[in-house]
């Protein structure tokens, strides 16, 4: 490559803003998928009750690891989508392509991820807790707890999805792939929420839960990266 | 040269050559002794104090478990080697290492199981060690259904050999995240400096698991060599090989 | 002179990397040193320290002599120990084959008036195996000595921080 090609390059930053900045845009046109893990969120909580028991004690002592199973499961509903129509039209291929690092883009794509379903997750999860006589003590630790893991929910996914994103039939693979790479968020997330209604300190499993969120953010793009090469060169 | 032999390692043909010669020994050598320690354990082996008879199972359990931890380190290490290196042979060990990987796991858990009823009075808790060799077995399942999901078999060696390596990132931090959240498993019994097993009931214990490494090296030696035979099928050197054993 | 945009680039993703990794070892420090297992000895949940009425766990050496089994149901009680504190425990249901005088256990429930109603009890066997004999002898040894047979729980960390 020629020196000239390189001084015409964005810096990272701007790099970073015009990924983050045109997937958000197609994110908000497609309102309507937005909406879906949510409404998936609310439909799988409102079972609980009808399936279990609508007693308030029954639904209190699930209350913390139901929120936190299928905010987990609604994630991994969402991310399948995360790259597939990329990869169809070819804009992955073009963003691999481009002398940015991949590490960047990729960094760029899951973050609007994670600010797609993530963080409507996390805001949706108070009232559902209502739904589920979730204690008072327990909303604040749902809420940061919530924050902190799907972070790390949408890094971990994004390598199952990178990797399945060629498959045509990826979804259920995705989900098998995923799970058991989720099972440290979940414990430490539930827990948090648990050990606040017990009356119990929660900052441990908050720190937990943010030093695994700082470890996807180095790690995790370095996988999705080779995953999404491996899948867009063939 | 010292490099000589990893590269010839990469040659599926003088692999496949080298190993026909050890196949029959390791097979003999590690049935013999698996049988001849069984017989051992469960027959001469004194019975313990507190367990009595039930803590014979361990030496199921104990071989089983080591090596089913080991067979998840060999299949990412081999994954690790083929994308860097891009070595078709560590490929194909990657490959046939994940299902024998999971059976040995399946088949710790449920020897666990059994053991746990008469020690613990459960067959199954949800302490640290069981949910993560649980764990373990799911990864090595996602592993074998990733492989079959990929028509391309270059793609499908690429996206398993991620994956693995992505679970030994992982495998540690479940491991410290179910220590933490809860355990019932006793610590090891065998240390490199003291036991805290009487040696004659160690040393059986000892010659199993001696004999299950033996007995995986030789499952992993075949599976890899039919996988050999499968993805070289149109090469010359194939067909001769055949045509001779015919 | 300016930098070359490409190393700027890496040192950035260098910079990015050293900073998150030092955040994961420092949140990573600063939870360890916490004990978030609700896991109680025995001599925690008699001082006070351990909340009534919450689902915990404890684990100690089951004080000889203390096992009264009711002659009508399941019902039994026994103490447990840390060799700082005993606490007693009540349990309805049957006890696993290994779990005996001296010997480790752990139990699940609540504490409810200074007693520990367990929901669940687990013999948690050490990782120790002895052939009959010696442990006999060695039975036979420690009482013409007069010291008592406890042998099991004397290797355990029953402190809680480490094994649970």
């Amino acid at each position: 490559m020629s020196s000239s090609l390189h001084s015409s390059n964005p810096t990272v930053g701007k790099a970073f803003w015009a990924t983050l900045k045109r997937d958000l845009k197609i994110a908000i046109r497609h309102r309507g998928e937005l909406a879906n893990p949510l409404i998936f969120f609310l439909l799988v909580i409102t079972m609980v009750p009808l399936g279990v028991s609508p007693s308030p004690k029954t639904l209190a002592m699930l209350a913390p690891g139901m929120l936190w199973v299928v905010a987990l499961l609604a994630t991994l509903l969402s991310l399948d989508a995360l790259f597939r129509s990329d990869f169809d039209d070819g804009t992955l291929e073009q963003l691999l392509l481009s002398p940015q690092s991949s590490y960047i883009n990729v960094m760029a794509k899951v973050f609007v991820h994670w600010l797609t379903t993530g963080v409507p997750l996390t805001l949706v999860a108070p009232l559902l807790g209502v739904m589920m006589s979730l204690p008072e003590a327990g909303y604040i630790p749902l809420l940061l707890s919530l924050l902190l893991g799907t972070g790390s929910l949408s890094l971990i996914g994004a390598i199952g999805a990178a990797l399945t994103v060629s498959l045509r039939k990826g979804g259920l693979l995705l989900s098998l792939i995923v799970m058991p790479l989720y099972v440290p968020v979940l414990i430490f997330g539930a827990s948090g929420v648990r050990a606040a209604i017990e009356g119990f300190a929660y900052n441990t499993q908050l720190a937990v839960l943010g030093s695994f969120l700082a470890l996807a953010i180095i790690a995790a793009p370095l996988a999705i990266a080779g995953a999404l090469k491996m899948s867009v060169n063939n | 040269m010292a490099w000589q032999w990893f590269h010839r390692l990469g040659s599926p043909k003088w692999f496949y050559e080298k190993t026909t010669a050890w196949m029959p020994w390791l097979l003999s050598i590690s049935l013999l002794i698996i049988i001849s320690v069984s017989i051992w354990a469960l027959g001469f082996a004194p019975m313990d104090a507190k367990q009595g008879n039930s803590y014979r199972i361990m030496y199921l359990h104990v071989p089983t478990s080591i090596v089913a931890m080991a067979a998840y380190y060999v299949m990412a290490i081999a994954g690790g080697i083929g994308i860097i290196w891009k070595m078709k042979l560590s490929n194909m060990v990657m490959k046939v290492a994940a299902p024998i990987g999971a059976v040995l796991t399946a088949l710790a858990l449920f020897t666990g199981a059994v053991w746990g009823k008469p020690t613990w009075g459960t067959y199954w808790v949800w302490d640290a060690r069981i949910t993560s060799v649980l764990i373990l077995l799911f990864l090595y399942l996602g592993v074998i259904a990733l492989q079959e999901a990929f028509s391309d078999q270059e793609m499908a060696d690429k996206a398993s050999a991620i994956l693995s390596l992505v679970g030994t990132v992982n495998i540690p931090i479940i491991y410290k995240s179910v220590d933490w959240w809860f355990t019932l498993h006793q610590p090891a019994s065998i240390k490199m400096t003291s036991s805290s097993i009487a040696s004659e009931m160690l040393y059986p214990l000892l010659a199993m698991i001696i004999g299950f490494y033996l007995f995986f090296t030789w499952a992993l030696l075949s599976a890899t060599r039919s996988e050999i035979l499968q993805r070289e099928i149109k090469t010359k050197w194939v067909k001769q090989a055949l045509l001779q054993k015919a | 002179m300016p930098m070359h945009p490409v190393r700027k680039q890496r040192l950035m993703i260098v910079l990015f990397i050293v900073v998150f990794a030092s955040v994961a070892v420092g949140l990573m420090a600063f939870a360890l040193r916490q004990n978030i297992n609700l896991f109680y000895p025995p001599s925690k949940l008699i001082d006070g320290e351990a909340p009534e009425g919450v689902n915990i766990r404890a684990g100690g050496c089951v004080v000889p002599g203390s096992i009264l089994r009711s002659k009508t149901d399941l019902a039994v009680s026994f103490a447990i120990t840390d060799g700082k504190g005993d606490v007693t425990v009540k349990y309805t249901g049957i006890l696993p084959d290994l779990f005996s005088e001296g010997e480790a256990a752990v139990v699940n429930g609540q504490m409810q008036g200074g007693i520990f109603m367990a929901e669940q009890v687990l013999a948690k066997h050490d990782e120790n195996y002895t052939p009959v004999e010696v442990a006999e002898a060695m039975a036979d040894a420690s009482a013409k000595t007069g010291t008592s047979h406890q042998a099991s729980c004397d290797g355990m960390d029953m402190s809680g921080n480490k094994n649970y």
